[in-house]
């Protein structure tokens, strides 16, 4: 099998960064952790529970210019947004990596994100299994699991002091070009037992329950704020507007959920979604019910990321769950 | 503390005196709390209260407002619950609120046993809700002690450079997902400033300077409202210390003008009036 | 040539005492420091500490309101409710690294061109000593 020992992993993460942007976990701001870009590979912080926002922000940045306009003697001059190096995530986990590749479902269909397109082409993903899982954990039940090396270009998993390696594409064989890599008799830990989630048949399910008061019922609670969404590593809605800069204008376009009150609120004041209830269904019907039948995969990888952090608990275990047994009544 | 409270909404229920009772009920981790609407008197073993009930309801009043409501009211909730009566959101008349008396709660640290109190808990006088139809727990003897804002002296105490530090780096991890408005009982204007767009005063873009001018005007806008609840910093997915930002206000409220909100539906907010004679400082 | 640093200040003059005032000062050739924008408002009251937050996003090194002498106001009470709240808000800002020294509430007549170029130029030196507000 192929082995990393830690001080060839670090040889080589140091190698890639000399020509290309490394961004690995690191903790960061009010000890959370979060993948960021490095120049150290001692900042790098691999703890077992995953990193606090999704490494999708790279793809799909919180908030960026995606273009801007310049008028200089009547002429209009566009400057799209460009990625100055290729590019590597170290650490991403399955469930992450898995939602990425979500995302390419929407943004590479025509007519393709170009901006999207671009990162994805000149990055690669180094994933590391997860030899723990969190409680919230359900990857299993989403399509991934712990050691699922799906979605990766590169999987390290975990043995004693390195990491055994698997080449999953050419994009990661390509990469370890430089790195040094032994080959060895290992024995690789088990994959940890993950609780499953009963998401066989959720989509028919949702389609019953979708007119039920149920979804009034949860939405009771929820305060739409947008943290499902953000911290989501397969959530994608977005704003875009146009702002004056100082010699320029910048089309910006920032992260936005569909919780949101004003989400789908209209010029002149239409919302076809205004009540609580409608837009809770709305999120669970994008993940369980509309992405499945257009995409034929749930849109969702079990990270538990909104489980940790809904302010009032709306649990997407516990949504599937109930909508399984409502259907069934 | 749940028991009382199960049977006053049992009882609230059957007699019709009201459609739904709000109150807390276990999470999905076993652990922490969440909130319960309650329509049916069969649901009504469910609620709970104890430490990890950390939530502000009465921010769930206002869209209730024409509805028979029962409330389980925290001191500091039923003081969102006086602020919002002062400010003619809520209608006495539809409210019965279920008060508890309280010695504290817990931070809200999902799936984790060992958490300890919420800092503002330690400092709070209000044990008793200063607003109650029916009082849970027993009252304590004598005054609270006088405790102040020992965490806001604190953090006078650093440099003008590192405040500006450490709120700069603050900035910079806000995502504005917004939870601290929502989860507040203060912020029910049905446009938000932030979302204003003649003239756009932050717009969409995510990134420090406007999350600065977000943080710091939505707690300006809070000043001599912020009841202490502290549901927006258990709320924040990352964790932006926004106690401290309130609790200056606060502490400024009650030295500049002698007011701490929601002790009273009838006191006039110090931003509502003024003294011809004072001289609350920052004159040139 | 290296030029001193000139701060950047923003101005909000009620129109009916501040703003006169220093009209004044102009029409009677009494000169200050012209690092400083005014911004004409009915009420030094309509100053939403929204505006002077921005005013620092936009590049302000300080802020000058300036209203009607209490007692005064155009409308009555506008100033007072100007006092409270910049009284707050000077307390905030510096709370969270914006200093108490770049924010200033003045009071100033119509009548008072003299002393509004007087509150200008000692203002505006008191900012510059300060630096940048963004280093």
């Amino acid at each position: 099998m192929l082995f990393f020992s830690e001080k060839s992993l670090t040889a080589w993460l140091n190698h890639l960064m000399l020509d290309r942007t490394v961004l690995a976990p690191v903790r960061g701001t009010n000890d959370l952790v979060y993948f960021q870009s490095i120049t150290n590979s001692e900042a790098i912080f691999i703890k077992s529970q995953n990193a606090a926002l999704s490494p999708k922000d790279w793809f799909f940045p919180r908030s960026e210019t995606i273009m801007s306009f310049i008028t200089k003697d009547g002429k209009t001059q566009i400057i799209p947004a460009t990625m100055e190096k290729d590019a590597v995530i170290f650490g991403i986990r399955p469930c992450d990596a898995r939602a990425i590749s979500l995302i390419d479902r929407p943004f590479l269909a025509e007519p393709v994100d170009a901006l999207y397109q671009e990162r994805r082409n000149r990055t690669a993903l180094v994933g590391i299994a997860c030899v723990t899982v969190c409680q919230e954990c359900f990857c299993t039940s989403m399509g991934s699991g712990p050691f699922d090396p799906g979605a990766l270009d590169i999987m390290l998993t975990p043995v004693d002091s390195g990491f055994a390696v698997q080449v999953v594409t050419d994009k990661g064989k390509k990469l370890l070009e430089k790195a040094i890599i032994q080959d060895r008799e290992l024995t690789l830990p088990k994959p940890p037992e993950v609780k499953p989630v009963p998401s066989a048949g959720v989509t028919e399910a949702m389609r019953r329950v979708f007119n039920n008061v149920y979804w009034d019922r949860v939405a009771d609670r929820c305060i739409h704020c947008n943290i499902c969404a953000f911290v989501c590593p397969c959530c994608y809605c977005f704003d875009v507007r146009d702002y004056k800069g100082k010699d320029r204008i910048e089309r910006v376009r920032s992260w936005e959920s569909c919780e949101s009150a004003l989400f789908t609120r209209a010029a002149g004041g239409h919302n076809p979604r205004p009540s609580k209830g409608a837009r809770m269904r709305q999120r669970f019907a994008h993940k369980l019910l509309y992405f499945p039948e257009i995409f034929g995969e749930l849109k969702c990888t079990g990270c538990g990321r909104c489980v940790r952090n809904c302010p009032v608990n709306i649990d997407i275990r516990e949504i599937i769950h109930d909508v399984q047994k409502l259907a069934r009544e | 503390m749940s028991q009382p409270i199960r049977d006053k909404a049992r009882e609230l229920l059957q007699t019709r005196k009201v459609d739904c009772v709000i109150g807390y009920e276990r999470a999905t981790d076993g652990i922490t709390a969440r909130p319960l609407f309650v329509y049916d008197v069969k649901d009504v073993d469910r609620l709970i209260f104890d430490r990890t009930c950390v939530h502000n309801l009465s921010r769930y009043l206002r869209d209730r407002r024409d509805r028979m409501t029962a409330i389980v009211a925290k001191p500091c909730d039923a003081r969102g619950i006086n602020m919002l009566l002062n400010e003619h959101q809520l209608d006495r008349q539809k409210l019965f609120i279920i008060g508890v008396v309280c010695h504290g709660v817990d931070e809200r640290c999902w799936g984790q046993t060992d958490t300890r109190q919420q800092a503002r808990c330690q400092w709070c006088r209000q044990h008793v809700p200063p607003v109650y139809d029916f009082l849970v727990g027993e009252k304590p003897a004598g005054e609270p002690p006088s405790a102040g804002f020992p965490d806001i002296e604190e953090f006078e105490k650093k440099s003008p450079a590192e405040r500006r530090a450490f709120w700069e780096e603050q900035y910079r991890a806000c995502i504005r997902c917004n939870a601290c408005r929502h989860s507040c009982p203060g912020c029910y204007c049905q446009e938000c400033f932030a979302e204003n767009l003649d003239p756009t005063w932050i717009g969409i873009r995510i990134a420090p300077a406007e999350s600065q001018i977000w943080n710091l005007v939505r707690a300006f806008h809070l000043s001599g409202r912020c009841v202490d609840c502290g549901a927006c910093e258990q709320a924040c997915p990352v964790n932006i210390p926004l106690m401290l930002l309130n609790r200056k206000l606060q502490k400024d409220g009650i030295e500049f003008f002698g007011f701490e909100p929601g002790l009273s539906a009838e006191a006039v907010p110090p931003f509502a009036t003024f003294r011809k004679d004072e001289r609350p400082g920052g004159e040139g | 040539m290296v030029t001193a640093y000139q701060p950047r200040i923003i101005g909000f003059l009620c129109n009916w005492c501040s703003y006169a005032g220093a009209d004044l000062a102009g029409t009677s050739r009494i000169s200050y420091p012209g690092n400083i924008r005014i911004i004409r408002v009915p009420c030094s009251a309509r100053v939403d500490p929204l505006f002077i937050v921005k005013a620092f996003q936009y590049g302000a090194d300080g802020v000058l309101v300036a209203g009607c002498h209490p007692g005064d106001c155009h409308y009555s009470e506008g100033n007072y409710h100007t006092r409270r709240r910049l009284a707050l808000l000077h307390s905030f800002l510096d709370f969270t690294g914006i200093e108490r020294e770049r924010v200033r509430l003045e009071w100033v007549s119509a009548s008072e061109g003299r002393r509004w170029s007087q509150v200008v130029t000692d203002f505006t030196a008191q900012v510059a000593a300060l630096g940048p507000r963004v280093k």
